[in-house]
């Protein structure tokens, strides 16, 4: 059984097609990358695998788990990291890692903090208040909050933003380490660089509509070449802004 | 004047993208109709212009009170409630211009703002009483300069406390507490320094006692105010949510770890009923002098009260982000149910405390009825605002079909109760069985809202 599979997936916004016939297979142990520019469809692909949005047509499987009817279900298996979201600005890392510990329901949760805050490197800030915390340092917290119940699916929209290039290569090893022990990845990202490094399968998406699938290792410069096509054409396609 | 007019055309952007160009258009009419129907009714059951008028002049004030608050909250709150939008008031940091001039004109926009969109509207609201002969048309352009200046008096007087706060909270507490006791001690004075005073006395010496009043007031606010984002500490603490979690379930420890640690802590919830309740024994008072009648303090201080947790509710969700809720694996019933017991834990005994200090001018025992209708009422009050706003009460504002089915709900509970709070005198038995029959049936009503809400913001979300 794959991790992820939709048939047909479709999502509109009123007028607005944000996703059409979206047909994708995620097999378990992947590190799979859903590349495309600002507006694209990866938002509301994540959000509807994840049980967050009912899509208008089209059907998912999480884990063999439906994430439309049983939303909480899929949640309980899975971890996920959404774009620009923050840890909670009046409670420390510490406090908001017990919260989530305690809505998951998982266990020795004071061991599973220290040993995240060790990997994530922010021990020394688990008793500063979130609000007073810098990005990277609450991207971190919220890395930490994907992994601590250790799931076998993790959803990450653009897990490198606001990381130094140190904590950058941290937690690309840290991802790719999570994948080769069997559990499975669906990152979405508008860095090509990004997604060619950790990813082990890509689908690009463009205008609500998967138009490619590669695997980075073999097909670099096909990839570049399907994404520039896709986007309309950027001459230096590292960072896709899709204006 | 530049700025001026940019901020006002941000507001109004931001209003007609939040709830729809005409939704938003449509609510001064809305606050026109309620307002003509409410002063209409007031009129035929036997209530003079003149206390109409001083209802209007304590409900503008408290208005005001209540939109200057949110300067109480701080900088990074007003991030929270307003999600990602960037509003020109933050561009201090990247523009030649001091913040002080940013937050001067944001206020002098608020009050233009809320002057021409709800304080024009409810002086229109006279109307019905100029055309039955009852309120000289002569008075209106007084009324509405006044009332606007009381809007202006209470949304300075707030963002003035805030300020002060910012620098000292020993210091805001005197001087709150020296505000309370000369009103307390002096009403007569403490009334005279207000546009009110300026209404019933129009002369030259009242309008420049309450302009010096009006501007010092407006430009304390801003000369005072240090934005928590100037603070370079790091603030570190033990782990209270371990500490709180032996009282409650995780999204009321949640709950009460952030209005305690935002800005103005655990004392806003107290603030903004204790506004309410200073309105409600200023009408009371007024009453008792203008009319026969021997109104219920419990049942009246209850109702307000109640009524007025709507603000306590606002405390509560005031950081909430509802998508985040979204990624847990958690019902969304668990997390209302987590945020009505925050909203009991924080709005009861500030209510409680309330009625004790009316017993000290009111008899105790008349107050007993207040302790039962408060509760009830706050029930039915979280239970009606949840359903209709979810984990986003401040968008409730402008959006003019919510608005009135909101209003409409809050009326049907808190008009009859006014009523027997009024009726009291004449039927003191049948006006208290009828008090505590129906807060018992709103809150019935308010805790089977609670038990949709969760369901419906579920699904609303999901469908967006």
């Amino acid at each position: 059984m794959p991790a992820v599979e939709t048939s047909d997936l479709g999502k509109e916004y009123g007028d607005v097609v944000a996703l059409e016939g979206l047909d994708l297979t995620v097999e378990r142990g992947e590190l799979y990358g859903l590349l495309g520019p600002n507006g694209s469809g990866k938002t509301t692909t994540i959000e509807i695998l994840t049980g967050q949005r009912t899509p208008t047509s089209g059907a998912a499987t999480v884990l063999g788990i439906d994430p439309v009817a049983d939303p909480v279900d899929v949640r309980r298996e899975i971890g996920i990291l959404p774009e620009r979201e923050d840890p909670p600005s009046f409670l420390t890392p510490r406090e908001y890692l017990e919260f989530v510990g305690e809505i998951r329901d998982i266990g020795a949760i004071d061991e599973r903090i220290d040993r995240w805050a060790g990997k994530l490197d922010f021990r020394g800030i688990l008793d500063t208040l979130s609000a007073d915390l810098s990005e990277g340092e609450r991207q971190r917290v919220m890395l930490a909050q994907v992994f601590i119940h250790e799931p076998e699916l993790a959803f990450i929209d653009e897990p490198l933003v606001n990381l130094d290039p140190l904590m950058q290569a941290e937690v690309k090893d840290q991802l790719v380490a999570y994948c080769e022990a069997g559990n499975t990845l669906f990152l979405s990202t508008h860095f090509v660089e990004v997604a060619e490094q950790l990813c082990t399968e890509i689908g690009i998406i463009a205008d609500g509509e998967l138009v490619a699938e590669r695997d980075p290792q073999h097909l670099e410069e096909g990839l570049l070449a399907t994404f520039e096509e896709s986007v309309g054409g950027a001459e230096e396609p590292v960072e896709v802004s899709g204006q | 004047m530049n700025t001026l007019r940019r901020m006002l055309v941000e507001e109004f952007r931001l209003h007609t993208e939040l709830f729809g160009r005409s939704r938003f258009l449509l609510f001064p009419l809305f606050v026109t109709a309620v307002a003509a129907g409410g002063i209409w009714l007031l009129e035929l059951t036997g209530s003079s212009p003149a206390t109409i008028v001083a209802g209007i002049f304590g409900l503008v004030f408290f208005f005001g009170l209540q939109v200057g608050t949110l300067g109480l909250v701080g900088r990074d709150a007003m991030r929270d409630v307003l999600g990602d939008v960037t509003l020109l008031v933050f561009s201090a940091r990247t523009l030649p211009v001091s913040r002080r001039y940013l937050l001067g004109v944001f206020i002098l926009k608020d009050i233009l703002y809320y002057a021409v969109f709800f304080l024009t509207p409810i002086v229109v609201g006279f109307l019905p009483l100029v055309i039955g002969g009852e309120f000289a048309l002569s008075q209106i352009p007084l009324l509405w300069l006044t009332v606007a200046a009381t809007f202006a008096l209470g949304a300075g007087t707030s963002l003035a406390a805030a300020g002060v706060g910012t620098r000292s909270r020993l210091a805001l507490l005197a001087a709150v507490t020296a505000v309370v006791a000369g009103t307390v001690l002096e009403p007569e004075l403490a009334i005279a320094v207000t546009p009110y005073a300026l209404y019933g006395e129009p002369t030259p010496a009242t309008a420049v006692l309450n302009a010096l009043v009006l501007v010092s007031v407006l430009v304390a606010g801003p000369l005072l105010f240090e934005p928590t984002t100037n603070d370079s500490r790091r603030r570190t603490d033990a782990d209270r949510y371990r500490q709180l979690r032996r009282l409650g379930d995780s999204y009321t420890t949640r709950t009460l770890l952030e209005v305690s640690r935002s800005s103005g802590s655990v004392w806003k919830v107290a603030f903004s009923l204790g506004i309410l309740f200073a309105v409600g024994a200023l009408l009371l008072d007024r009453l008792a002098v203008a009319t026969a009648l021997d109104p219920s303090a419990g049942v009246a201080f209850g109702t307000l009260l109640g009524l007025g947790t709507f603000t306590t509710y606002n405390w509560v969700t005031q950081v909430d982000s509802p998508r985040e809720h979204l990624r847990f694996p958690a019902d969304f019933g668990e997390l209302y149910r987590g945020k009505l017991r925050a909203f009991l834990v924080l709005a009861m005994p500030v209510g409680t405390g309330y009625l004790g200090v009316a017993s000290l001018w009111y008899p105790p025992g008349e107050l007993l009825l207040g302790l039962v209708v408060f509760p009830l009422v706050s029930l039915y009050v979280f239970g009606l605002t949840a359903f209709l706003t979810g984990l986003s009460p401040n968008e409730l504002l402008f959006d003019t079909p919510r608005f009135a089915v909101y209003g409409a709900g809050l009326a049907a509970l808190g008009v009859p109760l006014l009523v027997a709070a009024l009726a009291y005198g004449t039927a003191p038995r049948q006006s208290a069985g009828i008090a505590v029959g129906l807060s018992a049936v709103a809150a019935i009503v308010g805790v089977v809202l609670v038990s949709r809400t969760g369901n419906r913001w579920q699904t609303r979300l999901r469908g967006d």
